[in-house]
């Protein structure tokens, strides 16, 4: 058994704590900006997102925006101080037996790396909240669709203009635009999600319950209906579309709906 | 490690130091009864969901739940841990006939548990593929039979040790932690007990 | 003895014969119960498989001879004395055998995990080979589904949590001055269930309708509705969830009672805190799962309605069971290479853990706050709302603790002298790319945008960040480092650096474009997809061959230097903690006489300072004094304001 003296060489004190001489932070911060700032400009400018197609959209990607911004400077200190450290106080040849200085901690530091993190998370956890009740404020005059999901393929219920109960369905989804739509969504097996990616909005279809979100189309066109949740063997082919349109447009499109309705009873 | 390990091969390892007062089989298995609580949790979990999450009615409709039997039951179970703390007390004091006729009681009431649980299944009138209230019965209850039954087995090597003459006053480590466990299972039955039958 | 037929030896032989005998035993179970409530085809292959596959393994392991010390005690036998003849291994046939030597143990772990990461691995390239283009290249969708479910359960199940439970089992006696395991019969027992559950999990593919293919998340009912290959998931997670918890109870105890004289808590290396929380959370948290795949079992094998709502079932109660434990054992996953790490720094940058006290303590805040945080993986399961903010809030505070750890990380490098090897390097590694997939986490805790994310390519980024880059490195970073006290012998550290920056590159390559096409909109768990995100799975495909065959490196230095290496001394990285103060590989039983502990675990720098002090064999305990130095500071030294050589 070795002894536990050969093997921990007595370095001369204060020399090591001078190796490489004094840190010079002016360069050392600088650095760390610019490439935080390149970091957020990247963060950014890359197209993450597919199209914006609700006002909840927007609000998603700004919340995107907001923690690119807070988390590429942490991402960056953390890089800097590891990529510095070595760099300055790597063993160079010749000091194979040399200790580095035995700092065990600081309180101050230390309270401060346990403060700052804690308000930054504080105050995203505060933005998010409210970006959450914003995106599922109820507006005014909203319509309701009923989602329903099943292996593997979604089919969509709008309330009937006769009432009573009574239901019209169409196997892709129609929508007017600038109308808040409310989805109930259900399934009639496994769990399935109704993800409309380019309203940002997805929840599960789960059987036995009934789930919803709301969405403010804004803009028209085309876009897929994802089925987000693993549901066997057709899950990555349950996929539909989601046709917003003109609320002029739409009317005429449902009402032929609600006339081949009839017409099939 | 294998040449030079080999000459050392007869003598065995150095006695390790006790750096706490608390008996290393004791601990192991109080370790192992909180992750039998968090089991049991679990299952709790499934009741709480099923019951008051969903709020499907208890017990099913059209169903009635032995009160008074599993209260018998339960009085007898309860007997037990009584009847095992007996025999650790008299294995501590070298009473042979206590430590005896304790265990043999506790193995027996035990059984005496079992038996009338089984016994309820075949009477009670309804099965768990009926509805989840039936599934989360069967499955608390039997997952408590299935604890007597694992306690009843080290018991049974208790006692077959207690009649061999083992155990003394100072090692009576063999009655002492199935014993605990023992207890373990007749509490957990007045949880399961009250919850499932009472409330 | 004098008859030695096969089925006395225990061994693989005989565990061999002992698993058919169990499925024998089964299938005549099964059919006797038929018969006896009158079920039309009194031969049920599916029954039968679902009950071999809980009773053969059993078989098996009382064929290996797991269980043969208790039954000689259960069958009232007078206790006999240990005779350690299961103890060591002294030929590399012992490896196969049960083994109570908690250092042929960690081996046995180390290498069968590695077997089934390499195993996980192969299955991974498969499911890139598949996504390498849209459409259908080489397998249908049941299959691709089994490939990432089968990939995601091996690498969980059988490579990350088995693999630090191994590198602790040999490392962590060691370090507290423990001749051996609490228990180590149980700790054989532990290891032998391992090559149970990975076998069943593999053994999958060949079960009619497919292996599993579900997830490793395994959500009913789709799960209760599926073949019948789910079931070896099922049955294959209850084998290594008992593991863990027997191995995790049997760490517990060995660090409450066995630590050498002066170990007091605040002198345990980091590496003992971290798996004294692992522990923790193991033995409460592990018995969920236990209890979700139970639920799943009765469901599908005889009919319960656990989980149909139609017959007042619960189907996210499944999720918040699973997830109560899937949560925490994801900190299962992280905190012993939480633990490696600290090791490696304070050795390779020359200096004392900065911070030691905080360190521990935010494990400890992990530990709690990991249990308060399940249903962020369920933003958008449709559970009642108002659970989501609360949940929203813990989540986003584990950060804290998390953060604390990696800023001492970095004040233990500051002014250090930095020997970036092999070992370092990928502890480095770990600080830069554990960190971007916490960060990503943190994104997945504000709820607008896991709405939008969740379920899509993003996780898997972040799954990946914090697996691969965060366990996986610190399990590199330590194999590397252990290494030479393991074997005896040393790797080639210019084959480590090769390893590390190939894997480094590729796994970035790799993972990093995935947060890209997961916010553009890609779920994930497809076997195809849009045209749209053709060029990137290419990129990414390409990138996975190079590292999984960067892997391939890793593994030839490890085989080669095992079988060829130079010869390592028993303290080749001067470090103080006690397990480096024995012989490489260490002797038989650990120490001639427990080592007494006078100060610190890191006191690197401190002139003269000593953690553990040998005494002669068979000489009384006072001997040496304790070096000054070392005794002034250690105890408080991480908190203690104003000492003398702090930094100014
Ligand atoms: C080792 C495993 C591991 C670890 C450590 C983590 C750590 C974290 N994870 Fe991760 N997670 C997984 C493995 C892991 N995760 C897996 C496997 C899944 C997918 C499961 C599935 O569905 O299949 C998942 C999924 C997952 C989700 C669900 C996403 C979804 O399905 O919708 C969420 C949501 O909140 C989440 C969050 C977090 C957070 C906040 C942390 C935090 O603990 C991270 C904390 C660390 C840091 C933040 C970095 C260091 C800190 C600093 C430098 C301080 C300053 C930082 C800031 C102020 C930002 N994870
Ligand atoms: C520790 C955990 C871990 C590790 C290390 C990995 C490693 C890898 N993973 Fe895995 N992965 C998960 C955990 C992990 N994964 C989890 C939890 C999921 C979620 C599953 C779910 O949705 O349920 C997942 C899902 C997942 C997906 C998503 C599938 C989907 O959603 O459809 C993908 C896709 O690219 C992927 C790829 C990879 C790749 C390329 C690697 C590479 O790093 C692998 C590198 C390769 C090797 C290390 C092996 C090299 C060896 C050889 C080539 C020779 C083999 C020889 C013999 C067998 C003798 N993983
Ligand atoms: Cu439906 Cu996936
Ligand atoms: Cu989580």
């Amino acid at each position: 058994m070795a002894s536990v003296e050969e093997s921990t060489k007595a370095p001369e004190a204060g020399e090591s704590g001078h190796r490489g001489g004094p840190v010079r932070w002016l360069p050392l911060i600088a650095i760390g900006l610019v490439s935080s700032l390149l970091g957020i400009a990247l963060g950014v400018l890359i197209d993450w997102f597919p199209v914006q197609a609700s006002a909840q959209a927007d609000d998603i990607d700004t919340l995107w925006d907001v923690l690119v911004v807070a988390s590429v400077p942490m991402f960056v200190l953390v890089q800097t101080v590891v990529l510095y450290s070595v760099y300055k106080w790597r063993m160079r040849p010749g000091e194979e037996g040399l200790d580095g200085p035995p700092i065990h901690g600081n309180t101050r530091l230390e309270i401060i790396w346990t403060a700052l993190p804690a308000i930054l998370l504080v105050s995203l956890v505060s933005y998010a909240y409210v970006v959450l009740t914003d995106i599922e404020e109820a507006q005014a005059g909203s319509m309701k669709v009923r989602v329903v999901g099943e292996q593997f393929l979604w089919t969509y219920y709008y309330p009937s203009p006769e009432g009573g109960g009574k239901e019209v369905a169409a196997d892709q989804l129609y929508l007017p635009v600038g109308k808040q739509v409310e989805f109930e969504i259900q399934s009639k097996d496994v769990i399935h999600d109704f993800w409309v990616p380019a309203f940002r909005m997805k929840v599960d279809a789960v059987r036995g319950i009934t789930t919803r979100y709301r969405a403010d189309p804004d803009r028209v066109g085309d876009y897929p209906v994802v089925c987000a949740e693993l549901c066997g063997l057709g899950h990555a082919t349950m996929r539909s579309t989601v046709h917003v349109m003109d609320p002029a447009e739409f009317d005429r499109w449902f009402a032929t709906q609600v006339q081949e309705a009839k017409e099939s009873q | 490690m294998a040449s030079a390990a080999a000459v050392e091969h007869h003598h065995g390892p150095p006695p390790a130091n006790r750096s706490s007062r608390v008996e290393p089989q004791l601990l192991g298995m109080l370790l192992f009864i909180i992750s039998e609580i968090m089991v049991f949790g679990a299952f709790f979990t499934a009741y709480f969901f099923i019951r008051v999450v969903n709020g499907a009615e208890w017990p099913a409709q059209g169903t009635e739940l032995p009160k008074l039997i599993a209260g018998v039951n339960t009085a007898i179970l309860l007997s037990s841990s009584v009847t095992v703390h007996w025999a650790l007390e008299s294995a501590k004091k070298g009473n042979r006939f206590g430590l005896q006729a304790g265990i043999t009681t506790t193995l027996l009431l035990g059984a005496t548990f079992l038996f009338i649980q089984v016994n309820e299944y075949v009477h009670i009138g309804f099965a768990p593929q009926d509805h989840a209230q039936g599934s989360i019965f069967y499955g608390l209850t039997g997952l408590h039979g299935a604890h007597v039954f694992i306690g009843l087995t080290l018991l049974a090597f208790t006692t077959l040790r207690a009649f061999r003459g083992h155990f003394t006053p100072e090692e009576h480590r063999g009655v002492e932690v199935p014993g605990i466990y023992w207890h373990f299972v007749d509490v957990m039955w007045v949880i399961v007990y009250t919850t499932i039958y009472i409330i | 003895m004098t008859h030695s037929s096969v089925m006395r030896v225990p061994g693989l032989v005989r565990g061999a014969w002992a698993t058919l005998l169990g499925i024998a035993v089964s299938a005549a179970l099964t059919v006797a119960i038929r018969a006896a409530y009158g079920y039309d085809p009194l031969f049920d292959g599916e029954a039968i498989t679902i009950v071999s596959l809980v009773t053969a393994p059993l078989f098996f392991l009382v064929g290996i001879g797991a269980f043969s010390e208790w039954f000689y005690w259960a069958g009232g036998k007078p206790t006999r004395p240990e005779d350690h003849s299961s103890h060591g291994a002294h030929s590399w046939k012992d490896y196969f055998k049960v083994n109570t030597d908690h250092k042929v143990i960690g081996i046995q772990y180390v290498v069968t995990s590695f077997f089934f990461m390499l195993v996980g691995g192969l299955l991974a390239m498969m499911v890139r080979a598949e996504l390498a283009a849209p459409g259908s290249q080489f397998v249908d969708s049941n299959a691709y589904n089994g490939l990432f479910s089968v990939h995601a359960s091996l690498m969980i199940f059988l490579f990350i949590i088995p693999v630090f439970a191994g590198l602790a089992n040999y490392v962590l006696p060691l370090m507290i001055g423990a001749p051996d395991m609490a228990f180590p019969r149980l700790n054989a027992l532990s290891f032998w269930m391992l090559p149970v559950a990975g076998t069943m999990m593999t053994l999958s593919f060949f079960a009619p309708g497919g292996s599993f293919a579900t997830g490793w998340t395994a959500y009913a009912p789709l799960s209760t509705e599926v073949p019948l290959g789910q079931m070896f998931f099922t049955v294959g997670v209850q084998f290594a969830g008992a593991s863990s918890i027997a191995t995790a109870l049997n760490f517990l105890v060995t660090i409450i009672t066995m630590r050498a004289p002066g170990m007091s808590f605040w002198r345990m290396p980091l590496l003992v805190w971290a798996n004294f929380s692992t522990s923790l959370l193991v033995v409460i948290a592990t018995p969920f799962i236990a209890a979700s795949q139970f639920f799943v079992l009765l469901d599908y094998g005889l009919g319960f309605n656990f989980f149909v709502p139609e017959d007042s079932g619960d189907v996210l109660m499944y999720q918040h069971v699973f997830w109560f434990y899937s949560h925490p054992a994801v900190y299962i996953m992280m905190l012993p290479g939480f633990g490696i790490v600290s090791e490696i720094l304070a050795v390779k940058a020359r200096k004392p853990v900065f911070g030691y006290r905080m360190m521990a303590f935010s494990l400890l805040a992990i530990v709690l706050l990991g249990f308060t945080v399940w249903a962020h993986h369920m933003f958008v399961s449709g559970m009642q709302s108002w659970i989501r903010v609360p949940m929203m809030v813990t989540t986003a505070i584990i950060a804290v603790p998390t953060g604390i750890k990696i800023f001492s990380w970095l004040a233990t490098l500051w002014r250090g002298v930095l020997n970036v090897d092999t070992p370092m390097l990928w502890a480095l590694g770990f600080l830069t790319m554990f960190t971007l997939g916490g960060i990503s986490g943190v994104m997945l805790a504000m709820i607008p945008l896991t709405i939008h994310v969740s379920d899509t390519y993003f996780i898997v980024a972040h799954i990946h960040y914090v697996l691969f880059g965060g366990s996986l490195f610190t399990i590199f970073a330590g194999v590397y480092y252990w290494f030479p006290k393991m074997t005896g012998r040393m790797f080639d550290q210019t084959l480590g650096k090769v390893h590390f920056w190939l894997t480094f590159v590729a796994f970035n390559a790799t993972f990093a474009p995935m947060h890209l096409i997961g916010v553009q909109g890609m779920p994930r768990r497809v076997a195809d997809y849009p045209e749209q995100f053709a060029t990137w799975n290419l990129v990414i495909s390409l990138a996975s061959f190079v590292l999984g065959l960067s892997t391939l490196i890793f593994v030839y230095n490890m085989v080669a230097s095992w079988r060829g290496g130079p010869r390592a001394g028993s303290n080749p990285w001067r470090a103080l903690t006690l397990e480096w103060q024995v012989s490489s590989p260490p002797p038989i039983f650990n120490f001639d006489a427990v080592p007494t502990v006078v100060g610190g675990p890191y006191e690197y720098g401190v002139p003269g300072a000593v953690h553990g002090v040998f005494k002669p064999a068979g000489h009384p305990a006072e001997a040496e004094p304790a070096p000054q130095e070392g005794r002034a500071r250690q105890p408080a030294g991480a908190v203690a304001a104003g000492s003398t050589d702090r930094e100014q």
